[in-house]
């Protein structure tokens, strides 16, 4: 199930709001236990068994580490969380990425697995072992309760799509939040943020993005809008999606990390990456990056800590080797960026152009479905292979799309949040507030029921 | 305090609303066709073990929650006025208005189709045409992006390309151009076809190139169809537009006709008046989709026949150019195997023609 669908907004998530206010203390774990399920084993029943062995394993294995007097003990018990996950991590995402890429190399034609990827898989894993970790440094203590640490672990406002809850952040509200009408329409107005990001930008940008596919007329100019649709569509999709899980959690009590702060903003990929994501960088920083030494090593070293950790940032995000370049095309900009200081030094204005330009390119390899369909379009970008620099259909959508790319451009800047701060307080303010949350429900409404269905981007990962 | 009291009251209106919809939504009654897309509703899909475990249940319950929506139409309408007005689009899925005309976008030219296409005809035509000694001619019906697409600054297809291909890929067939004799005006406003009343003209055109008689409008008086006609992309494009009158050209010759339909195995009439009830008032035409029918004209002057290979466009302009012949053949072959033809029809020097609109040829995969 998906937020920006029918089902969930009219039926699911109606009937478990009402349930979970009509019971009251720790029932409401329960209710969020049981509708996570039901969320989870909407889209895939049958591997409910994986997310219930994934709880299990890892309350026992925390509970373990915890009850352990013995360092060796701990470590056993998080070696052994640690390996199982990413072991049936590695079998339901990596396995047939792994057999296809040997079998290329050495000609061998080795049968592949074809498991069905669960839902939300990278996602949950990466929490599960965030909370091993911390409890095994001590940061936290473990959960007692089954019911408190499933509900976590599967809590489906940021199941499938994140932001990448640490145990550590929500350990408390998990047992004690509080809950009042303000939080519930604050929550409300943040989600229908989300849903009009996901539903009235995402999804239009998505579909130039594949019209452009289609098209057999492609030319320069196509190139370049296809490129800065499909950025402004992976950025509305997935900080819209990140809207939606944080507005949803504070309808339920809790607070959520922010994962999106104006990326397309930044001058540096330094700062996209603090910026873009935010959830996911900080926790490959605290559970990859600083274990491996981060910058406090030889230079060598760093270099291989680097390299390491935006391999596993890209294999994170898909398993294909296009995403392992792009992750690692981000490692060398961010060592590029540490060894040429003259890079810093060059005006705003070319910095930013320059984060945007990258940033721009890495997402076309992000989004192709090989190496030489990647080429062909960074090829087309610049005129390449004899590409013309105007055809029919790009005009056509350049003026079809010229007022939702405004929209879209401006809405990756602070410029609608700051408006909305400065007549937020006034009186006409207060009126239009909730007429626009109107509006954005109806017109919300009005795509999901003529659309069909359009599955979030970062579904899969 | 008051003005937080006052915010927080009117930001509940958003959440009320959220809640009405939900209501409607969970205990609306449910409906069976939606009028306006003429197809059948998804029902509350049966809930059992099996169905929980496959994951059907879930599937059909999507659709389910999105066809029995509340308003359905009404929010259909309100995305394609949003689209439309408050984006800008050109387009919704690829419907656009022009001159007060909903026209589906065709574009781009698919040469895979009209690959497809020819290969379908000249099949036709090695199998049954080539040793008949039959007259065969080939007349494309231009859609209205053709009269409409460049002047509103939408994707025009490249129709010369398109009309070059077939003429080419059918040397053993007269091309018929229709297009000079037809205008946007002979459309409906909301619909894929043409009007009947209006066709005099392509008809006339079509006549001469068989060498038969021309209609005379005067000899065709033109009936109205009481029911008001949405057509196909009245529901398509979501907006609200004005329904059409319906007129069909009859005459006493077209009434004494019989229509055999090979299918039902039963006799029918040209104008099928009872399919004014029908979700598609254009299916009065010779009763819609059809395979294949055999029109008898028992006042034809001439023993002449004529067979018509064609698509729904057809089914409006046989009619008009029965006048001089003892019998007209019409096979559509989205629906009936080429190979199997022998089985019922007998190709022995029969005039033969082609007529098929551009959005079939330009999607020509269901041709057969």
């Amino acid at each position: 199930m998906v937020f920006s669908s029918i089902p969930f907004l009219y039926y699911f998530l109606p009937l478990v709001v009402l349930v979970y206010f009509l019971v009251s203390g720790r029932g409401r774990n329960t209710v969020l236990l049981l509708s996570s399920l039901v969320f989870y084993g909407w889209g895939e029943p049958k591997l409910l068994g994986l997310m219930v062995f994934t709880i299990v394993l890892f309350y026992l294995c925390g509970l373990a580490i915890g009850g352990a007097k013995e360092q060796k003990q701990k470590k056993f018990w998080l070696t052994v969380s640690v390996v199982i996950s990413l072991a049936l991590l590695g079998l339901f995402k990596y396995a047939d990425f792994f057999i296809g890429s040997f079998s290329s190399l050495t000609g061998l034609s080795l049968p592949l697995i074809r498991l069905s990827l669960p839902v939300g898989i990278s996602f949950y894993t990466f929490q599960c072992l965030s909370y091993t970790v911390d409890v095994y440094r001590g940061q936290v203590q473990p959960q007692r309760s089954l019911l408190s640490f499933g509900a976590y672990v599967t809590m489906f406002p940021q199941l499938i799509a994140g932001p990448i809850v640490r145990y550590a952040d929500i350990a408390r509200q998990l047992d004690d939040r509080s809950h009042s009408l303000d939080a519930f329409l604050l929550g409300l107005r943040r989600f229908l943020v989300g849903l009009g990001k996901k539903v009235i930008l995402a999804d239009n940008f998505a579909l130039l993005a594949s019209l452009f596919r289609q098209s057999e007329e492609k030319s320069v100019l196509f190139y370049w809008m296809y490129a800065v649709a499909f950025m402004l569509n992976i950025y509305f999709d997935f900080s819209g999606y990140s809207d939606m899980a944080i507005g949803l959690g504070r309808i339920f009590g809790f607070h959520f990390m922010e994962n999106f702060n104006y990326p397309y903003l930044s001058r540096s990929i330094t700062e996209f990456w603090r910026r873009w994501h935010m959830s996911l960088g900080s926790w490959f920083r605290d559970y990859v990056y600083i274990p491996m030494g981060g910058n406090r090593v030889s230079k060598a070293r760093w270099v291989f800590n680097i390299f390491t950790v935006w391999m596993l940032t890209g294999l994170w995000h898909g398993a294909a080797w296009n995403f392992v370049l792009w992750g690692v095309l981000f490692g060398v900009a961010l060592m590029a960026e540490k060894w040429i200081p003259g890079l810093q030094k060059l005006p705003g204005v070319l910095r930013h152009g320059y984060v945007l330009l990258l940033v721009m390119l890495s997402f076309v390899l992000f989004n192709a479905e090989s190496f030489s369909q990647a080429g062909a379009d960074i090829a087309g970008l610049f005129g390449f292979g004899g590409v013309p620099l105007v055809s029919a259909p790009a005009l056509y959508y350049l003026k079809s799309y010229a007022l939702l790319f405004l929209f879209g451009i401006v809405g990756t800047t602070p410029v609608v949040k700051q408006c909305a701060g400065k007549i937020g307080d006034s009186k006409a303010g207060t009126v239009l507030e909730p007429l626009l949350l109107v509006f954005l429900l109806l017109v919300c409404t009005a795509y999901l029921v003529d659309g069909s269905f359009s599955p979030f981007l970062y579904f899969r990962f | 305090m008051k003005n937080i009291k006052l915010r927080t009251g009117l930001l509940l209106i958003p959440a009320v609303l959220w809640g009405a919809l939900t209501v409607f939504a969970w205990f609306a009654p449910e409906k069976d066709i939606s009028e306006t897309e003429r197809r059948p509703l998804a029902q509350m899909p049966e809930i059992s073990a099996d169905t929980l475990l496959s994951g059907s249940f879930m599937e059909k319950f999507d659709d389910f929650a999105l066809d029995q929506f509340p308003l359905r139409d009404s929010f259909r309408t309100i995305k394609s006025l949003f689209h439309f007005y408050g984006l800008q689009q050109s387009d919704n899925n690829d419907i656009y208005i022009a001159d007060g005309y909903a026209v589906k976008q065709e574009y781009p030219l698919n040469l895979d189709s009209v690959s497809h296409a020819l290969d379908r005809f000249q099949h036709l035509y090695d199998k049954y045409l080539a040793s008949s000694g039959s007259d065969i001619h080939m007349a494309i019906i231009p859609d209205k992006g053709y009269y409409l697409a460049e002047k509103s600054g939408h994707l025009t297809l490249d129709y010369e390309a398109l009309f070059s291909a077939f003429e080419a890929g059918m040397p053993w067939a007269d091309f018929i151009d229709l297009t000079d004799a037809l205008s946007i005006e002979d459309y409906y406003r909301t619909d894929i076809h043409w009007r009947q009343e209006n066709l005099p003209d392509a008809a006339a055109v079509i006549c001469n190139h068989l060498g038969v008689t021309p209609p005379e409008p005067a000899d065709f008086p033109m009936e109205e169809i009481e029911r008001p006609f949405y057509g196909v992309y009245y529901g398509q494009a979501a907006l609200p537009m004005e329904p059409e009158i319906m007129y069909f050209r009859k005459n006493n010759l077209l009434d004494s006709c019989w229509v055999y339909n090979y299918e039902t195995g039963k006799y029918g009439r040209i104008f099928d008046l009872s399919k004014q009830d029908s979700r598609d008032l254009y299916d009065i035409f010779l009763s819609g989709p059809q395979s294949l029918l055999t029109i008898e004209n028992p006042h034809a002057v001439t023993g002449r026949e004529l067979i018509v290979f064609r698509d729904s466009f057809g089914s409006s302009m046989v009619p008009l150019l029965l006048q001089d012949y003892a019998k007209v053949t019409l096979v559509d072959i989205r629906y009936i195997q080429i190979d199997v033809l022998d089985r019922f029809l007998e190709f022995n020097g029969q005039d033969v023609l082609f007529l098929y609109s551009v959005p079939v040829l330009n999607n020509s995969q269901t041709i057969k």
